[in-house]
């Protein structure tokens, strides 16, 4: 298994409460290049859920001092650091260079984006979320299974979501979900079927209940009509090499 | 004792949860867990624990770090053969000034227990000496690719007939283990800060297969000495 996982690359955006756990388990499974994307600097309100900084770690910036973590825990492992944020300029490049993206950022437009370029890129995505009690996975096979406009078709409106700071999360439910994200990451590069491939998971914590809710390409979807335009004008018929399917494969 | 300004901004994001005041942070600091094991499951666990603001972990692990201990998030490459107790305890002091990581001791008093023990034998018995004690618990046991998370609040169905798993194989390194671990301190943290939503008496699994959290209520065995109300 590690072998395989050596020679592959994942694409971590945001090292914070959902990627903080996402990246150790793509690293402690052995995935070879790991490339986290984070603009930010470590706040004390950050270290209830984000097991991979320290007190030492305070104002430092998170990708750096996650890169310093992982490598002292897996050395193995070849950290790659983008200090800045993942936006309209960077997405498609930075998409394109992983075999898989992992969407821990934290905020909507972000993930739109995130979806968007993976679509574009012909990369598997894997999504989550966490706010309060609740986390939601979904992974995002492009021409296979809906993507996040084919759900919610645009980000709410600026300041009509609360976010983190102003609704709270649990710092091990981050963790659980950071961690299912990240072993979904390791199913899809190991080619297997993606348990949130085409399904959006919600776990509610307190009642520890799960529900799944279909997530299928939904007909005038704008992201995958242009995914669709990309590959037909790049002459290919299905998802880019390399790239699993939601049967796995 | 109050809130520090430093513990009140440590935990922010956790004093604006609903059910969750500056008490039950007060609570959670004043807890003392006794936790079984210091493998890959019980790394994530006791990180969380320990920036979730519980005050005292009382690490029970008897081991020695081999290699593959590289997955529980605590330990360094070059730390293989050192006490597993003592890396651990290092790791999470490392991490936090605000939880006290010590070994537990005959006299420690925890006001409850985590089980992430390597077997079912060890999961067994330290869940049933967690129950004789009156101890809330929860217990974690990977099963090769999969898992499960039991939550014995007191009073509840014990472990022994709960648990539908477990042959204890190893979890496939960094995956399934660090969600057990992650799962299993949501479920003590959630008791502990009294959020948890299950009716007095009663129990929950969690099992964990191929990416799915799939909950059962727990029912006792007929005749299982959980049932017996407990000597003064």
């Amino acid at each position: 298994m590690s072998g395989i996982l050596s020679k592959k690359s994942a694409l971590v955006l945001g090292a914070g409460g959902l990627g903080s756990p996402a990246l150790m388990v793509l690293a402690s499974s052995g995935v070879g290049r790991i490339a986290v994307v984070d603009g930010s600097a470590l706040e004390t309100s950050d270290l209830n859920r984000q097991p991979l900084f320290t007190e030492a770690d305070l104002g430092e910036r998170r990708g750096a001092a996650a890169a310093r973590r992982l490598t002292r825990l897996f050395p193995a492992v070849n950290v790659e650091v983008v200090d800045g944020c993942f936006d309209e300029a960077s997405a498609a490049g930075l998409a394109r260079s992983a075999d898989v993206l992992v969407d821990g950022a934290d905020d909507a437009p972000t993930k739109f984006l995130a979806s968007d370029a993976a679509l574009l890129a012909g990369r598997p995505l894997v999504h989550g979320g966490v706010l309060r009690y609740t986390a939601h996975l979904l992974t995002v096979i492009p021409g296979v299974t809906g993507c996040l406009r084919c759900l919610f078709e645009t980000p709410p409106p600026p300041g009509s979501v609360p976010g983190v700071a102003e609704a709270g999360v649990l710092g091990p439910l981050a963790g659980l979900a950071g961690a299912l994200m990240g072993a979904e990451a390791v199913r899809l590069l190991l080619g297997e079927r993606g348990a949130y491939a085409g399904r959006l998971l919600v776990y509610e914590a307190r009642r520890a209940r799960s529900r799944a809710v279909p997530v299928r390409i939904r007909d005038g979807c704008p992201a995958c009509r242009a995914q669709r335009e990309a590959v037909a004008s790049a002459g290919a018929a299905a998802p880019g090499p390399g790239t699993p399917t939601a049967a796995g494969g | 004792m109050a809130l520090s300004e430093a513990e009140a901004a440590r935990y922010a994001r956790q004093l604006t949860l609903p059910g969750f005041v500056p008490a039950t942070q007060e609570f959670l600091r004043s807890a003392r867990v006794h936790v079984v094991g210091a493998g890959e499951v019980a790394g994530p666990a006791l990180l969380y624990l320990a920036a979730s603001g519980v005050g005292t972990l009382l690490l029970d692990d008897a081991l020695d770090l081999a290699s593959e201990d590289a997955a529980s998030w605590l330990y360094g490459a070059g730390q293989v053969g050192e006490p597993r107790i003592y890396a651990a305890i290092a790791a999470v002091r490392g991490a936090t000034s605000l939880s006290k990581p010590r070994p537990y001791a005959t006299g420690s008093d925890p006001s409850a227990a985590l089980v992430c023990a390597s077997s079912p034998g060890t999961a067994r018995e330290a869940a049933e000496r967690a129950r004789v004690a009156g101890l809330p618990h929860v217990v974690a046991l990977a099963d090769g690719e999969s898992g499960e998370v039991v939550t014995v609040p007191r009073g509840a169905p014990c472990y022994q007939c709960a648990s539908r798993l477990a042959s204890g194989a190893p979890a496939r390194p960094g995956a399934v283990a660090a969600a057990l671990g992650a799962l299993a301190a949501l479920e003590l943290v959630q008791i502990l800060a009294g959020v948890v939503d299950l009716p007095p008496g009663a129990g929950r699994r969690v099992d964990v297969a191929g990416g799915e959290p799939q909950t059962h209520r727990t029912t006792r065995v007929a005749g299982c000495a959980c049932g017996r109300p407990r000597l003064p």
